[in-house]
């Protein structure tokens, strides 16, 4: 019996810490950060200025994706980062997410354009495959494949965090 | 008399409108698995909510897609694995047997296999 509760005591013991372990040792940083690669789901879908179709082939390479809409608030919080990342010349392709045409061209002019290429998802279609739950979320992409997912505003610490480690270790943005 | 007349016909066809049903399935039973489905689906905008539970727009745009799923003829395995790979294994209630959650199916199990042990090994002393 003691023999028993002992091995017991000391598996249970051994079982905290080894999740304790796990838990730590997991690489995500934040609630809202995923490193799950996956593919870039296929699209063809509007620029916001014009009705020239975007397809996959036209985002090649390392860039940003950060969904936004002029209705979403955080977004307006977080545009001012964003204005600051392009002028370090991060590529950050906008995808405007279930936004009417006008608001959005309105919004930008009003407050800047960070964006190399917006793409306009009125349905929200490209950003259902995308897994987006809502605005503002952040995606890097690196030839074809997401490589990383933030879910929320993108801030000085959140791109320290969450988007610099990886960014250094895939060694993107190199060229600019 | 006329004004009766037209209040009539006002309210049998605004219970028309009110009755028509909100999604349009081909079969009875495309429609009792879209139903199932999203009670077991959680919605990622949610605390803890199902998609059955819940009206935010991205719940909205989740339930468009597994009609549209069911319309093409995925199973609900298929429908099921579109969405976590998408959001997350966080989004099925019924969490799969994997790497990260095989803890969760085995420690019940093992507790009692455990206190199994302990209980027998007691009486016999």
């Amino acid at each position: 019996m003691t023999v028993f509760f002992r091995l017991f005591l000391l598996s249970a013991s051994l079982m905290f810490f080894y999740f304790f372990y796990l838990y730590i040792e997991e690489d995500k940083y934040y609630p809202g950060a995923s490193f799950q690669t996956s593919n870039m789901p296929l699209f063809e879908l509007e620029d916001l200025y014009s009705d020239k179709l975007i397809i996959n082939t036209d985002i090649e390479g390392a860039h940003l994706i950060n969904v936004w809409a002029s209705w979403c608030i955080t977004c307006r919080i977080e545009h001012s980062y964003l204005v600051k990342l392009s002028s370090q010349g991060i590529p950050i392709i906008g995808l405007n997410y279930k936004d009417e045409r006008i608001d959005a061209i309105n919004w930008i002019t009003k407050f800047g354009d960070p964006y190399k290429l917006i793409i306009h998802d009125l349905q929200g279609e490209l950003a259902l495959d995308m897994g987006v739950t809502g605005a503002p979320e952040t995606f890097l992409i690196n030839n074809g494949k997401i490589i990383a997912h933030y879910r929320g505003e993108v801030n000085e610490m959140i791109w320290s965090d969450v988007f610099s480690p990886i960014i250094k270790k895939e060694n993107l943005f190199n060229d600019n | 008399m006329i004004i009766k007349s037209l209040l009539f016909i006002f309210f049998i066809s605004s219970t028309n409108v009110l009755g028509d049903s909100l999604y349009n399935f081909e079969n009875i039973k495309d429609e009792e698995r879209f139903y199932s489905l999203i009670k077991e689906i959680r919605c990622p905008k949610c605390t803890s909510g199902s998609l059955a539970s819940s009206n935010a727009p991205v719940s909205e745009d989740i339930k468009k897609k597994i009609i549209e799923l069911i319309k093409e003829g995925k199973t609900d395995a298929e429908i099921k694995t579109f969405l976590s790979d998408r959001f997350g294994n966080e989004v099925l209630y019924n969490p799969g047997l994997n790497s990260s959650t095989y803890i969760l199916w085995i420690a019940p199990v093992l507790f009692l296999f455990i206190a199994f042990l302990m209980f027998f090994f007691r009486r016999k002393t």
